[in-house]
């Protein structure tokens, strides 16, 4: 290999690279006028709809927004306060917009490009940055677990008591949600075989039969927790307007909060990304997109097309949600977590697992036809009881009345404890 | 002279690295006597003679130690190497020098991070992306979580000392010291066990080479030693290795997983007992509920 020129390989992967991040910030700049126009639209008013080109009078339906929207906040003053821990109040949104960017690295954004014929490059070339990397979803949670240092530092370096309290909450509710969203991954991965979200995509793409289908309970488990992670409503704790100012980005402002800003956006991307990848079949729609490695140009671009309009979906579904639900109390929060969404993920993955085990058997006995209907029926029978017992068994949580978690003779510690950041 | 009486295949100049290493451990560790308004920021470092002493001497041992180091092949690959190595060692350093427990864990996950690049480099994938989810992105963070709750303000003077700098200093050079020339072989050509398999070796190496036999006592040890195995084997690469690693874990290591997690679900029961008792005896004294 040649030391001084860059190998066709690495170049391949600085393309991919700075098309990735291009295409990224300029959807998180769009989306924000989506989530924009959606909230409007749901409240039934307009919305921006004014800034088109400027020094014209020409509107284009408001889509300037973004570009004076962004010039905004970075001129905005860049203040820091003067009782911050300086270092970490500056790392903080770096370290988690890197960690959010640096997920995309083993997440695929499109299925193969058909041969190039560039010597050196190996054929076909897949639309993911990073392919040599077998465990693409574990790098995924390895490095959504790395954001939450962000949040976490963000809140505790701007020494203020609400962007601490934004911190804390959220790190519990990260940690927490973790592990329903490991446990709808788990069921998936043991059914596709590999960690790797191209070969998950294409398992799906070869039988036909999308995740979401055959996995019913382990999407619901992963959909609640994946918006838990992205820290969308309702589970938009950590930052609670109403509650908490802002929450750990209180503090921030200029080019700092934008960072904080864009990282969200990119969790909820991610969260679309891994949603439509891992149980809605990826880049694959029947009768239009095929399977296989094998594909011509027009190929490649419809299953571009088809996954990037699934991602669209995904993220319009996330914006009307937040403006259908309201927002969790904590310990319906915690409830949630660890009393429902975890035994309904271990009934998940011991139900996938039954499956995929007693496939081969299945087949034998019934033909692949029969064994495929059961092992789509015995999921679904799982949901349906699954969901029974999660709505007698769990404790509703929905009584608002407030609660007492301190005795009068703790008024004292309780007081301690609530001063304790100040 | 000196060598002579050092094992086989190590140099002088290891020897002096790691001795510069301690020393230089020793100098940096918060003492008593040292500058007492160290904070836990880089720039409190440099605070005092010691401090830069300290520095200058760890400089040259990690320069000593990537002198004395065996080269891995590739130039792409070796920066990577050194580049995460370094990061692993400094983040590890800092993490005891510190005096703020926050900051501590910040250098901590640092060192980890640094530790996962080593194992990414190496070809152990699995490992590395695990020890990121597993240290960095769940127990540190419950660290983290309990540090800020309980830091209100200032440090504890039991966080601002280092109770016994000198022998900590000494243990930790001693171990490396044993570690590198008894199990590395740094400089030597080493045993086939012990090859660290570079990317183009795995791939051109004839699959006959000997696979060490490493049967493990501790419970704690069984994953490290399994990659260990898989990456020592020169289809290691080339073959999936989660998949080997799986088969290596719930195969020969059955015993050492299942009793790993028998030992945490007993830890956790226990948790939740202690919980439960505390919780039992607070509503007593109450009487509320």
């Amino acid at each position: 290999m040649n030391a001084v020129l860059p190998s066709p390989t690495t170049i391949a992967a600085l393309v991919k690279i700075g098309l990735l991040v291009g295409g990224l910030m300029t959807a998180a700049a769009y989306l924000v006028l989506l989530e924009r126009w959606i909230a409007a639209w749901v409240q039934d008013r307009k919305g921006p709809n004014r800034v088109g080109i400027p020094l014209t009078k020409i509107k284009l339906f408001g889509l300037g927004q973004p570009l004076a929207d962004g010039l905004k906040i970075i001129l905005k003053e860049d203040f820091t306060p003067s009782h911050v821990d300086r270092v970490l109040y500056n790392a903080a949104p770096l370290l988690i917009l890197a960690a959010s960017l640096a997920i995309f690295a083993a997440i695929p954004f499109g299925s193969v490009l058909p041969p190039l014929g560039i010597p050196g490059l190996p054929d076909p070339v897949p639309f993911l940055v990073a392919p040599g990397l077998d465990v693409g979803v574990l790098w995924v949670f390895a490095l959504s677990s790395i954001a939450v240092y962000g949040v976490l530092l963000g809140g505790w370096a701007s020494n203020n008591k609400y962007g601490f309290l934004g911190g804390v909450r959220s790190s519990a509710q990260l940690v927490a949600y973790e592990i329903p969203l490991g446990l709808g991954l788990l069921g998936v991965v043991l059914a596709a075989g590999s960690l790797k979200l191209d070969r998950i995509m294409e398992a799906q793409a070869e039988s036909g039969v999308w995740y979401a289908f055959a996995q019913p309970l382990g999407f619901i488990v992963f959909l609640v927790a994946s918006f838990a992670e992205a820290a969308r409503l309702p589970f938009d704790l950590p930052e609670a307007e109403q509650e908490l100012v802002g929450g750990y980005h209180t503090e921030y402002s200029g080019i700092r909060l934008l960072l904080f800003l864009v990282a969200e956006f990119l969790h909820m991307i991610t969260a679309a990304f891994l949603i439509v990848i891992m149980f809605l079949g990826g880049w694959h729609l029947w009768g239009i997109t095929g399977s296989g490695q094998e594909v011509t140009w027009i190929g490649a671009l419809l299953r571009f097309g088809v996954l990037s309009a699934k991602i669209l979906g995904v993220i319009v579904f996330f914006m009307l949600v937040r403006w259908s639900w309201p927002r969790f109390r904590f310990d319906q929060l915690m409830n949630l977590a660890w009393k429902v969404m975890l035994p309904l993920g271990l009934a998940n993955l011991v139900t996938v697992a039954v499956v995929e085990e007693y496939r081969p058997w299945l087949a034998e006995r019934l033909g692949p036809a029969g064994a495929g209907w059961v092992a789509l029926g015995l999921p679904w029978g799982m949901f349906f009881i699954g969901w029974l017992m999660a709505g007698l068994l769990t404790p509703s949580g929905t009584d608002n009345r407030p609660i007492r978690t301190h005795g009068p003779l703790d008024a004292e510690h309780a007081l301690d404890t609530d001063l304790v950041e100040a | 002279m000196i060598a002579a009486l050092l094992p086989t295949g190590t140099t002088p100049l290891l020897v002096a690295a790691i001795a510069a290493g301690t020393a230089s451990l020793w100098l940096l560790l918060p003492q008593a006597s040292g500058a007492g308004g160290r904070t836990g920021s880089l720039g409190g470092f440099f605070g005092g003679r010691t401090g830069l002493v300290g520095i200058v001497l760890g400089l040259a041992a990690l320069a000593g130690l990537a002198l004395a180091g065996r080269r891995l092949g590739g130039l792409g690959e070796e920066a990577a190497f050194q580049l995460v190595a370094l990061v692993a060692i400094v983040g590890g350093a800092a993490t005891v020098v510190t005096r703020s427990p926050v900051y501590s864990a910040i250098w901590f996950a640092l060192a980890l991070a640094g530790v996962a690049g080593v194992l990414l480099v190496l070809g152990a994938q699995f490992l590395g992306v695990a020890t990121i989810v597993v240290y960095a992105g769940a127990i540190l963070v419950m660290f983290l979580f309990v540090l800020m709750l309980a830091q209100p303000t200032g440090m504890a003077p039991y966080d601002r000392v280092s109770n016994e700098p000198l022998l900590a200093a000494i243990a930790g050079g001693v171990l490396l010291a044993l570690l590198t020339t008894s199990i590395g072989r740094l400089s030597a050509d080493p045993p086939a066990c012990c090859t660290i398999p570079s990317r183009a070796d795995a791939m051109n190496a004839a699959p006959s080479a000997p696979r060490a036999d490493n049967t493990v006592p501790g419970v704690a040890a069984a994953p490290v030693a399994a990659a260990v195995v898989g990456a020592a084997d020169p289809d290691a690469l080339s073959a999936d290795p989660v998949a080997r690693l799986g088969r290596e874990l719930f195969g020969r290591h059955l015993l050492a997983v299942e009793a790993a997690g028998l030992l945490l679900l007993v830890a956790l029961i226990g948790a939740i007992a202690v919980v439960s008792r505390g919780e039992e005896a607070g509503t007593a004294e109450r009487g509320t509920r």
